[in-house]
């Protein structure tokens, strides 16, 4: 008796929930599974988002994050992605070249735009057009140890403005190395090995000396990624592992905030909650060097984008549109710590408002972002130029290194006939 | 009567071969439709400019030989397949000469021999993945244990050796992880051939006045001939086809250092997505490989006794 | 004098089995013992002191959050269905062609094992672009028989019964021949018997190499219901820093079983290759 009744509530629950199911229109998704509290607050999002409107049902899958682009990419040569889907940062012009994404400008109001941080607009547009918005950006900045600091006698910069020069930098590395407590001086995460860290860590240093990755103007060539100003670019960078200054083999992730053997490390926002939790009021945020042409700092996030397969991109739409409501924009960066990506949201924020410990963060993304070449050549650019950043490390010769890696990136804009639109 | 014999063991013939071909049918079809179809399709993919995410304004292209001239040229290539040859130089004869050492040892009479060939065998069955992770944090020069245990047993003469950073002992570090992870296997395989080995040859040899050096030369190398040969061919291939480490600990750094042809073939494929490219260095790579087992077949030849 | 040269010599013998031992087990060791620390920092600071072989604390920490954040045991299950279905079906695949291949006489027989011999170089990662556009094309793409089918048919693991047949006395079968056995019955009930041996040593083979395998997974399976072990063991090799226990914790549950099962069958597996064809 019981079990029939049972059954008889199962069939009524699977009928009800078909019969919704087929009322809604389905909108897939894919997103990569992060670490747990941003896996948990896009889970409770997709879940919410469900339960507030009828009109769109959110199928959402996620991705292991160690594999994710390999496994968009396999997905986009199997012709089978999902409506919506956030990429890594860069990655998503190749995507967009290649025909995948749709624009969303028809979307997006000026007043909209306008609300975004400028950096993300710029990630997002590919020939014009918008294809992408994030509900959070990343900040590069350098934390210090203050107690450090003050024993070597370092100036300790606050605003963009007066941030060190290359001269006071590279004193302030022999200053601090010279300390007895510090093995040396800056940390410059290595130990997250070669990848996208690479380029995203390192070409702010190019582009503050006055150099860049690629020639801008139609990302046709990688003249600027050999030019003087490079090349004086990494011999420096060279000159900080040979003098000891920092090293290209950490002891893991600890070696500022927990081993405190290093007074300086070179990260992005995401270091904060652990470094705060360890060193507390020692704890400094400084800004990016200006090595010449002005301090410059690196950006960019996942991103999310809606494809051109999509048959229902006014659901993707609702449900990128709700994750970008400021009020979902906070719920997210709470939980992972990231720059929320709308000034509407910022204002609200007690990390990154105007008060807030991290706001040098986004006066950064207001002012010396560089977003990384907005090209499909990018996953070219980027592996070429992380192989250069880990030899020159290791000490090979500064030039032949740059030159290898830009004429990687050249020959591969003329095997694709300069990448046509 | 003869013609009437020869037809009826041509029809038998020909039964068998039916018999043979439905036999082999599942594996031929199967082999033919993952392995040789693709890579015939890889063949054909070296000769153009093929995108792993196609294009509908760039079309793929048919570019002649322009795949394999620049591979000639290719630094990297060149290097990958340099420190391929250093690696299977090495680990292939320090790796059998290890596992056979060790497979005596446990071929003893003695006890708890079961123990210690399990214990050996324990690396074999932990996943490379999950091994060069652990051995990455092994080899950190300042936090590592690797360096820790140097200096503790040398009294610190060995210094601060940055295993995978350095150049000069990034490779050296894989060979000695993968010679970890691999002579249990080859162990087992000597300890199989060892005891195919009658005990009486032994016996016979010492009361003939042999020594130890001596029976172990001419009863136990002998007898292992056609096992080493074994061993030798496929350590070899599997040299060659390195990857799991390099993926794992140093993405073929520093200074191209640990490059490997199988490393190259993938990233060039799916990091820089050229797969055009990748195929025509999957061609490459397959000829010499061939090449060289075919070269040490002819040079090792086994023992048939058929 | 002779007795105790034996006891040294014996000594001796035990002091290399246990600096073997030492070497082959410490990375094992320290895997456990790192995955019951609950606290990533404190497993990078004990790694550079013998406190690396000492569980100091002991927590399950590190699984209860592997529970948490994936479906472990969803991936568990798909990575036994798929090896599984692998090595059995395998089996009979590879073992039929080699008995026809070693026994048989028919045109072509040489060029055949040629090509298999040939194959065994291939390595997969350089065909796994053509396959992904192959498997894709025929909609195979997410599901677990994309990830069996294709390493059904294994070049080496003919090879390896090839060799095993090729050297089996002819009169074993010469009398069931004599007695109008067919040649599956000759092959089901009097060869495939005689090779558990190789039998053992393929599957053992089979199940390590696929147990590890990331490349093809990543390419093909998508949706948690199909991702296996070390797919799912990505999510933790994305963002920095690493969380080194769950890593630990993850490694040690996917390497302990399969331990234990070798444990259990040791004996019997260096038994199986003995009798083999792999010795050569």
């Amino acid at each position: 008796m019981k079990r029939t009744f049972a059954m008889f509530v199962a069939v009524l629950v699977a009928l009800v929930l078909a019969g919704s199911a087929a009322a809604q229109s389905d909108v897939t998704v894919w997103f990569h599974s992060g670490k747990g509290p941003e896996r948990d607050t896009l889970n409770a999002q997709v879940k919410d988002f469900n339960a507030q409107q009828s009109q769109y049902h959110v199928v959402a899958e996620q991705l292991p994050e160690g594999t994710y682009n390999d496994q968009v990419q396999a997905g986009a040569l199997a012709g089978k992605l999902p409506c919506l889907l956030d990429f890594d940062g860069p990655n998503i012009y190749n995507y967009v070249w290649s025909g995948f994404l749709q624009p969303i400008d028809r979307y997006v109001s000026s007043d909209l735009k306008a609300d975004f941080l400028p950096s993300i607009i710029a990630q997002g547009t590919y020939n014009g057009k918008l294809y992408s918005l994030g509900t959070f950006d990343s900040g590069l900045a350098i934390y210090g140890n203050k107690k450090m600091l003050e024993e070597a006698g370092v100036r300790i910069p606050t605003t963009i403005a007066d941030a060190w020069t290359l001269s006071e930098f590279e004193d302030a590395l022999a200053k601090l190395t010279a300390l007895p407590d510090v093995k040396y001086a800056l940390d410059l995460k290595f130990n997250y090995g070669q990848g996208e860290w690479f380029t995203y860590g390192f070409s702010p240093i190019l582009q503050s000396f006055g150099g860049d990755l690629i020639d801008r103007n139609g990302y046709q060539n990688a003249d600027p990624l050999v030019s003087q100003a490079s090349i004086d670019a990494m011999t420096h960078f060279q000159s900080w592992f040979k003098n000891g200054w920092t090293t290209a083999t950490p002891a893991g992730d600890g070696d500022f905030a927990v081993n405190k053997v290093a007074a300086l490390s070179w990260v992005g926002h995401w270091a904060y909650n652990d470094y705060k939790k360890a060193l507390g009021n020692d704890l400094v945020l400084i800004p990016m060097p200006n090595f010449g042409k002005g301090p410059k700092t690196g950006m960019g996030s996942w991103n999310w984008g809606i494809t051109k397969t999509c048959s229902n991109p006014d659901g993707a739409w609702a449900f990128l549109n709700y994750l970008i409501q400021p009020d979902q924009i906070l719920r997210m960066t709470d939980a992972n710590g990231a720059v929320p990506a709308r000034k509407s949201a910022l204002a609200k924020s007690t990390l990154y408002g105007t008060n807030g410990p991290l706001n040098l963060f986004v006066r950064q993304l207001q002012q010396i972002a560089v977003p990384r070449p907005q090209t499909p050549a990018y996953p070219v650019i980027t592996q070429a130029f992380a192989q250069a950043v880990a030899n020159i490390a290791a000490g090979a010769d500064v030039k032949t290194e740059l030159q290898k890696a830009a004429d990687k990136i050249d020959q591969d804009i003329k095997d694709n006939k300069g990448y046509p639109n | 009567m003869a013609n009437a014999m020869r037809t009826r063991s041509t029809v038998m013939e020909r039964r068998e071969a039916r018999t043979a071909w439905l036999f082999t049918l599942p594996a031929l079809v199967l082999l033919v439709a993952f392995l040789v179809v693709p890579f015939l399709l890889a063949i054909g993919l070296s000769f153009t400019d093929q995108r792993l995410i196609p294009n509908p304004r760039l079309p793929t292209e048919f570019v002649g030989l322009r795949n394999f001239q620049r591979i000639l040229h290719d630094p990297v290539f060149l290097r990958a397949l340099l420190n391929n040859f250093v690696f299977a130089g090495v680990v292939v004869p320090v790796q059998s000469a290890l596992a056979l050492v060790m497979a005596m040892l446990v071929n003893q009479k003695i006890r708890a021999t079961n123990i210690f060939r399990t214990i050996y065998f324990s690396p074999v069955v932990t996943t490379m993945v999950v091994v060069s992770a652990i051995w990455f944090l092994l080899y950190n020069p300042t936090q590592g244990f690797i360096n820790q245990f140097l200096h503790a047993v040398t009294f610190g003469l060995t210094g601060t050796i940055d295993w995978l950073q350095d150049p000069h002992t990034a490779l050296l570090a894989i060979m000695i992880l993968s010679i970890w992870q691999g002579a249990g296997f080859q162990m087992v395989i000597f300890l199989a051939g060892l005891q195919e080995i009658p005990q009486t040859l032994y016996e016979a040899a010492r009361i003939d006045g042999a020594n130890r050096w001596q029976s172990f030369r001419h009863i136990t190398l002998t007898g292992l001939r056609n096992t080493t040969v074994f061993v030798i061919i496929s350590t070899s291939i599997l040299a060659f086809r390195l990857y799991d480490q390099v993926k794992v600990m140093t993405n073929g750094g520093p200074l191209n250092a640990t490059q490997t042809v199988v490393y190259q073939i993938e990233r060039v494929g799916f990091g820089q997505l050229k797969v055009g490219y990748a195929s025509a260095l999957t061609v490459v790579f397959f000829l010499i490989v061939l090449s060289i087992t075919l070269l040490q077949r002819r040079l090792l030849p086994e023992e048939r006794n058929v | 004098m002779r007795q105790l040269r034996r006891v040294s010599g014996t000594f001796g013998n035990y002091l290399l089995l246990i600096a073997f031992a030492a070497f082959f087990l410490f990375p094992v060791v320290i895997m456990i013992v790192s995955s019951l620390k609950p606290d990533d920092q404190l497993i990078i600071r004990d790694l550079a002191t013998p406190m690396a072989f000492v569980p100091s604390v002991v927590s399950l920490k590190n699984y209860r959050d592997v529970f948490a954040n994936l479906p472990f045991g969803l991936a568990m299950r798909n990575s036994l269905v798929i090896v599984g279905s692998i090595v059995i079906v395998g089996l009979f695949v590879n073992s039929m062609a080699a008995y026809a291949l070693a026994r048989m006489r028919f045109r072509g027989r040489a060029a055949v094992v040629g090509v298999v011999v040939a194959l065994m170089i291939i390595p997969f990662e350089s065909i796994s672009v053509p396959l992904l556009l192959m498997v894709n094309r025929v909609g195979w793409l997410d599901t677990l028989y994309v990830q069996i089918i294709p390493f059904v048919a294994d070049a080496f693991s003919i090879f390896l019964f090839y060799q095993f047949f090729i050297n089996l006395p002819r009169d074993i079968e010469e009398a069931a021949v004599v007695d109008g056995a067919s040649r599956w019955r000759i092959y089901w009930s009097i060869l495939l018997p005689l090779s558990r041996p190789v039998m053992a040593t393929a599957s053992i083979l089979l199940f390590l190499r696929y147990w590890g395998q990331l490349l093809w997974p990543v390419m093909v399976a998508r949706s948690t219901e199909v991702r296996p072990l070390p797919l799912a063991m990505q999510q933790f090799f994305g963002q920095q820093p690493r969380e080194w226990g769950q890593i630990m914790a993850f490694a040690a549950m996917i390497t302990v079983p399969v331990l234990i099962v070798y444990l259990i069958f040791n004996r019997w597996f260096v038994q199986s290759i003995a009798s083999s064809g792999v010795k050569g």
